[in-house]
């Protein structure tokens, strides 16, 4: 029994002591506490445990010289996921998701409804593999324990092995799995975006309308997220005004993609053509349009760790856009925007 | 320094100082009472984790700071440097010895200041877009790629709700 822990403060000094005792307790301590469990297996429980795991929260999350904070309620229940994100500060942006249903409610275009995504059967199988394998693209260290918002977290760093990629710390929860803090870093150690929960309940218990919609905002359209009302081929019609209608090209191919980045999220459509890959932690979408006069500039935004890459590509009497966006380096996302190729009719 | 920026040390308090942080401190518009603040911060700090500094965790005081700084980049720069020229995987351990410590001090005193260095190109080769030069339906063109590769990685990959999180950043910095 640590001895000093029994005894009643009596002076400031001895507070000092027993805090500074707690405070030592909660130290990190080495990686052998963690017993047999390996990086790898507490990164295989990454994924299961950010969907089934039910907590409500606050987190913050910064990119940039951008903080946001954001309350959180999610909800494992007969299956499915029920999600709601709501932005602390700045705007009213919103966030309801109940399994593949998404509603996103935004200051300026009232509600999205999402149309779903789903990972095909072979493809999702390859996500769920893809975290095994990582140590061929990060070199993943467990590197002990540590506290985040009150719960005992387990800390690993996964340092990119390449240039397309970014090196990432992750914090689990240590009953849990439940990611509660993570970092992403650049080649040179620079901070690019940092997520973590300052205040975090696990629980089953919420409210009635824990998950329920705002009354506000309207529910304005229907947002594809794929290639399903996309029109194939070049004949489709550029120009449309809607930034929520914009045309899909359905028939492009990706010649080139970082190591280790394999089909992550497909549209439900026919084709089983992906358009989101992922390593395991980082992702990346590629879209591809008809080009518009009043699109964004061609070149690199970057958002924190995110990459908006966009080139404008003529293939005969067609111009077509071509937008890679990730959590992955700009000149990651520059190979990828080029290596897109169109091909049938309109094909070069 | 108003009452959310306090909150934040705080809930930092009993973690490592960390980006968040220095992102915060560095948009605050009166830097010295950052210092000030800073310097008070890191007393608590000097208090709660007493014994020799850890890699990477400087002083508030004087200019031994920027000189530890410098060193500490020097060094991680002759790391990256050795593991080049001996052809071999970067080594990864330097990275993560950056402590907010190192970065404020960096902000502050070496002119790494807020923004600097963050959205500029540093790669010759891809031609930065600067955000806010974009019209409000560029904008919604960017939020709607940023939703869907959301959407994507939620759904698909199964990432959560990062890529929500991410999204409601860019919303609310936008409007």
């Amino acid at each position: 029994m640590p001895y000093p822990l029994l005894m009643p403060c009596r002076s400031r000094a001895t507070l000092a002591t027993l805090m500074l005792t707690l405070l030592c307790l909660a130290l990190p301590v080495s990686a052998r506490a963690e017993g047999a469990r390996t990086a790898a297996e507490w990164l295989a429980r990454l994924g299961p445990a950010l969907n089934t795991t039910s907590y409500r929260g606050v987190f913050v999350y910064a990119r940039g010289d951008q903080v946001q904070s954001m309350q959180i309620a999610h909800r494992f229940r007969d299956g499915m996921v029920e999600e709601r994100l709501v932005m602390q500060d700045g705007g009213a942006a919103e966030i309801v998701r109940r399994g593949a249903d998404v509603v996103c409610v935004l200051p300026d275009q009232g509600r999205v409804r999402l149309d779903q995504v789903v990972p095909s059967g072979p493809f999702a199988e390859a996500v769920n593999r893809s975290f095994m394998p990582g140590d061929r693209w990060y070199d993943t260290r467990l590197m002990g324990h540590d506290r985040v918002a009150g719960h005992k977290a387990v800390r690993i760093t996964l340092a990119a092995r390449d240039r397309y990629r970014y090196s990432h710390e992750l914090w689990l929860e240590s009953d849990t799995g439940l990611l509660v803090k993570s970092q992403v870093q650049d080649a040179d150690g620079r901070v690019l975006e940092h997520f973590q929960f300052t205040s975090l309940t696990l629980t089953d218990d919420f409210p009635e309308d824990a998950f329920t919609l705002p009354g506000k905002g309207r529910e304005t359209r229907r947002m594809p997220t794929d290639g399903t009302n996309a029109v194939p081929g070049p004949a489709a019609a550029p120009g449309e005004s809607s930034p929520g209608a914009t045309t899909r090209m359905d028939d492009w191919r990706l010649g080139w993609r970082p190591d280790g980045f394999e089909p992550a999220a497909t549209p439900p459509s026919a084709r089983q053509h992906a358009v989101a890959y992922s390593d395991g932690l980082a992702s990346f979408s590629v879209f591809v349009e008809p080009a518009r006069a009043r699109d964004m500039p061609e070149g690199v935004s970057r958002i924190g760790a995110t990459t908006v890459f966009g080139r404008v590509r003529d293939s005969q009497d067609h111009r077509y856009r071509i937008t890679v966006v990730g959590e992955i380096p700009p000149e990651a996302a520059r190979r990828i925007a080029e290596a897109v190729t169109m091909r049938g009719p309109g094909g070069s | 320094m108003d009452d959310r920026l306090r909150e934040t040390l705080s809930a930092m308090m009993d973690d490592e100082a960390d980006e968040l942080s220095v992102r915060r401190l560095l948009s605050h518009p009166d830097q010295h009472q950052v210092q000030e603040q800073w310097r008070r911060w890191q007393q608590i700090r000097d208090v709660m984790h007493p014994g020799p500094a850890s890699s990477g965790r400087v002083d508030a005081h004087g200019l031994d700071v920027i000189a530890g700084v410098r060193e500490a980049l020097d060094g991680a720069a002759l790391d990256r440097a050795s593991a080049a020229a001996s052809d071999a995987p970067a080594p990864a351990r330097h990275r993560w010895r950056w402590s907010a410590a190192a970065l404020v001090m960096l902000s502050l005193g070496v002119g790494f200041g807020a923004g600097a260095g963050w959205e500029s190109g540093d790669d010759p080769v891809v031609q930065d877009v600067a955000l806010k030069g974009l019209d409000q339906e560029q904008w919604a063109q960017m939020n709607r790629y940023l939703l869907e590769h959301a959407q994507h990685n939620s759904v698909g990959a199964g990432r959560g709700s990062m890529g929500y999180a991410r999204l409601v950043s860019v919303a609310g910095h936008a409007y």
